[in-house]
């Protein structure tokens, strides 16, 4: 059995939620590639980003 | 395997290509060293020695060795290398095989079962690599309660500026506010504003009235008296404080001191940066396995009480950002009316700092004072608001006054918009950000859940392979709380959750071997190959007989390595599975280390060459008398040589002149040709062995030299090659029977051709 590693697991859900801001998952996917010290910050930036004015 | 554990020099243990292997030998004969040295090289310890004391044995303990230790390991992958003592590897390099399912053995068969629900789940969690997975789920919850507190912060603002808007109304509309503001500009006969986007935009005014109509003084104190009006008390919520101090209270709460020092301690170990045998905060002494799971389970307690810590501080903290907010407004607002000549009451103390040492001690926090301020807020927000409401106007012209509220009005309306579009704005993002955390919290259970259930499947058909027609079916592994797992069986009727308090101790072993099959066949992603160290101890005739067929039949895919001391499971192996590879270990002695039925004069010889070409000539010498014995031994064997019986391990410690002496009976009943034209090289041999292959003799003064060693060796070659055919370089009994045997390609023959026929 295939062990899915947090990418595939976050990508596997990403693609079942629907209206999701445009660009987001791809931004998400890029804070797990980046690998950030503090990211729960960057989590909550992105959320506060997409969410625009 | 060399100068490891109870092998003085060296061992070689042939898989072929990848093939499984049932290895035989009676206790202490030395087979578990294959467990141990593929358990050190893909673990870089072993279990049995992780205890205090122990770990030096890794290295051969019997005596002086030259060797350093080392195991080398040979796959058709990546996995192969060598490792030697010192081992330099640290825990990163174990990170990806500790998820493979590999070894178990007799001795902790029931460790694998009798493990907590909470350390299964770990155990499941690292196989499974679940860790990452639960790593993002943490950090999507911390961003997600920050967005929350944000949120929160948001709407109080929010709320705040409407209140000023609607001069201190719970609610009020768009069109209310640009009613009021075309209001006061019809009376200032300037064209009123048609929308309230118009009276953000600060031009608007100075459009509108013109900046020298514009009057600070007035601006100011009209500003500062619709404040005071405006002023709300911080909101108290008394169950999150009862909730807090609850916590803080509770036998949980003297775990939370110690987090940072866990989380440092795991940090050090699993970095490898401190000596294992030692506490890395205390520097004494303790076992590194025992430690290791301390480690672990005071991080677990520590992790879910400070994520419970968590949930209850967010409000409390709140509470003191909104007290010092409240607190320097009121100040604020004080300094401001000393300045326009307006008396108010000294402000109140505000427990904000205390509050904030509560949280940082975790204290429990004093809710009489957070009352009582409360309570002395509302006294000087009304006190104020009487003040403000007695000042006398200010002295300025009725038109002044109404450009000043129409100023004041416009700066309000603007705030309050900002403050509509960030709370919106903190809304949606929350919004988001809830949506995505619950999604993922369900897929996660979801994911669980399905594996789970396909453990159990696996883990059921393995079981009932096992005990078939027993009453104990729907084996299945289940979560139990948010962090634990268990295992559970249908007992007669009743599910048992743990099966503990009904199955029998072979039972609960073939569970558990059940349960590492499963695992592997699931999970393992590099790891083609199980080793089984003496499991079946506690089975009966029967049950050794299906545990030899399931491993035979069930996976014949994958490469076993099987170690056993019970001589009918060794049997059934055999007949279940020809196609597996056989090792018996013979004895052990202390000089010589395991015997095994794998011969090995050539390697044996060719280690001797090597010491005698360092200069070695003490050791080359007992090396050479060592792949005599090994030689003589393995011919004595294969042509059935009657050799006197004795019992046990001692039938394989044979002197030489023994061994030769049955070599010469066989020789002489079934070629006897053949023992006339050995008869000198054995009589050479023979004096080899009083002499240049004597260890006594090389401790006296008259010891022989290298060359003496040397020829003592080659005669040693030469008899070997007496067994072997010139052609395919295979045993002249590879085929046949002891009586009359060929070799592989059979050019070659037992007796000889030749010399049979006297040619």
């Amino acid at each position: 059995m295939h062990r899915p590693n947090a990418h595939e697991f976050l990508q596997a859900l990403l693609d079942t939620l629907e209206d999701l801001p445009p660009d987001f998952a791809r931004r998400f996917e890029e804070i797990l590639r980046k690998n950030e010290p503090d990211r729960s910050q960057a989590i909550r930036l992105l959320f506060e980003d997409v969410a625009g004015d | 395997m060399r100068a490891f554990r109870g092998i003085p020099a060296e061992m070689t243990v042939d898989f072929g290509k990848g093939d499984s292997m049932v290895i035989y030998g009676d206790n202490g004969t030395g087979k578990s060293t294959i467990a141990d040295a593929l358990e050190w090289y893909f673990t870089g310890g072993i279990e049995l020695l992780s205890h205090e004391g122990r770990q030096h044995a890794v290295a051969y303990v019997g005596g002086e060795s030259d060797d350093v230790t080392s195991v080398e390991v040979f796959t058709n992958g990546t996995l192969g290398g060598k490792v030697a003592i010192p081992d330099e590897r640290n825990a990163e390099t174990f990170h990806v095989i500790r998820r493979e399912t590999f070894l178990l053995r007799g001795r902790t068969l029931a460790d694998f079962i009798n493990k907590t629900k909470t350390e299964k789940w770990k155990a499941l969690v690292e196989i499974l690599g679940l860790d990452a997975i639960e790593g993002l789920r943490e950090d999507l919850q911390r961003a997600r309660n920050e967005l929350r507190k944000l949120s929160k912060a948001a709407e109080d603002e929010l709320r705040t500026y409407r209140r000023a808007v609607a001069s201190g109304a719970e609610d009020v509309g768009e069109d209310t506010v640009l009613g009021n503001l075309q209001q006061i500009c019809t009376m200032l006969r300037v064209n009123p504003p048609q929308t309230l986007d118009q009276v953000v935009d600060p031009s608007w005014l100075t459009a509108a009235v013109g900046a020298s109509t514009m009057a600070s003084e007035g601006s100011d104190r009209e500003s500062l008296l619709a404040e005071i009006k405006t002023l709300t008390p911080p909101a108290f919520d008394k169950d999150a404080v009862d909730a807090w101090n609850d916590l803080v209270s509770s036998d949980r709460a003297r775990l939370l001191p110690r987090a940072s020092l866990v989380r440092e301690a795991k940090r050090l170990f699993e970095a490898g940066s401190v000596d294992k045998g030692r506490c890395p905060l205390c520097g004494q002494k303790v076992d590194a396995k025992s430690l290791a799971q301390r480690i672990e389970s005071a991080l677990v307690d520590v992790m879910e009480a400070s994520r419970d810590l968590e949930d209850v501080r967010d409000p409390v903290a709140q509470l003191a950002d909104d007290l010092e907010a409240a607190h320097q407004q009121r100040l604020s607002l004080h300094n401001r009316a000393r300045t326009a000549e307006l008396g108010l009451p000294p402000v109140p103390d505000f427990p904000h700092v205390d509050l904030r040492q509560s949280l940082e001690t975790l204290a429990p926090a004093k809710m009489a004072a957070i009352a009582g301020a409360i309570s002395d807020v509302r006294k000087w927000d009304r006190s104020a608001a009487a003040v403000a409401a007695k000042a006398s106007p200010a002295k300025a012209s009725t038109r002044d006054t109404q450009l000043v509220m129409l100023a004041t009005l416009c700066q309000q309306v603007n705030a309050w918009r900002l403050a509509e579009r960030k709370a919106a704005r903190a809304r949606r993002a929350l919004e988001l950000a809830e949506r995505v955390f619950d999604a993922y919290q369900n897929k996660q259970k979801e994911d669980l859940t399905a594996l789970l259930t396909q453990i159990s499947r696996r883990v059921a058909e393995i079981y009932a392979t096992l005990h078939p027609g027993e009453g104990l079916d729907a084996v299945s592994v289940e979560p139990w709380t948010a962090k634990g797992i268990e295992l559970a069986i249908e007992f007669h009727g009743s599910r048992q959750r743990p099966p503990h308090g009904v199955l029998s101790e072979s039972h609960l072993n073939s569970l558990a071997i059940a349960l590492f099959l499963a695992m592997a066949a699931s999970f393992n992603e590099q790891f083609g190959f199980l080793v089984l160290d003496d499991v079946i101890n506690s089975f009966d005739v029967e049950h050794r007989g299906r545990l030899a067929e399931l491993l035979a039949d069930s996976f014949s895919d994958w490469q076993l390595i099987v170690l056993t001391h019970d001589q009918p499971f060794f049997e059934h192996l055999r007949r279940r599975a020809p196609s597996w590879r056989r090792l018996e270990f013979t004895s052990w002695s202390h000089a010589s280390g395991p015997r095994t039925t794998q011969y090995e004069t050539t390697d044996i010889l060719r280690d001797a060459r090597e010491r005698l070409d360092r200069g070695d000539t003490h050791d080359a010498a007992a090396r050479a008398r060592r792949a005599l014995e090994e030689l003589l031994q393995e011919v004595c064997e294969a042509l059935w040589a009657p050799l006197p019986f004795r019992r046990g391990q001692a039938n394989d410690k044979r002197e030489i002149g023994e061994l030769l002496k049955g070599l010469r009976r066989t020789l002489k009943e079934r070629s006897k040709l053949q023992l006339e034209s050995l008869e000198p090289l054995l009589k050479n041999l023979e004096a080899d062995v009083g002499a240049a292959l004597n260890v006594a003799v090389h401790a006296s003064r008259n010891r022989p030299g290298g060359n003496e060693v040397r020829a003592a060796l080659e005669r040693i070659a030469v008899l070997d090659d007496t067994w072997s055919c010139s052609e395919c370089r295979t045993r002249v009994w590879h085929r046949g029977n002891p009586d009359a045997g060929r070799c592989k390609c059979g050019q070659s023959s037992f007796p000889p051709f030749r010399l049979q026929t006297g040619s």
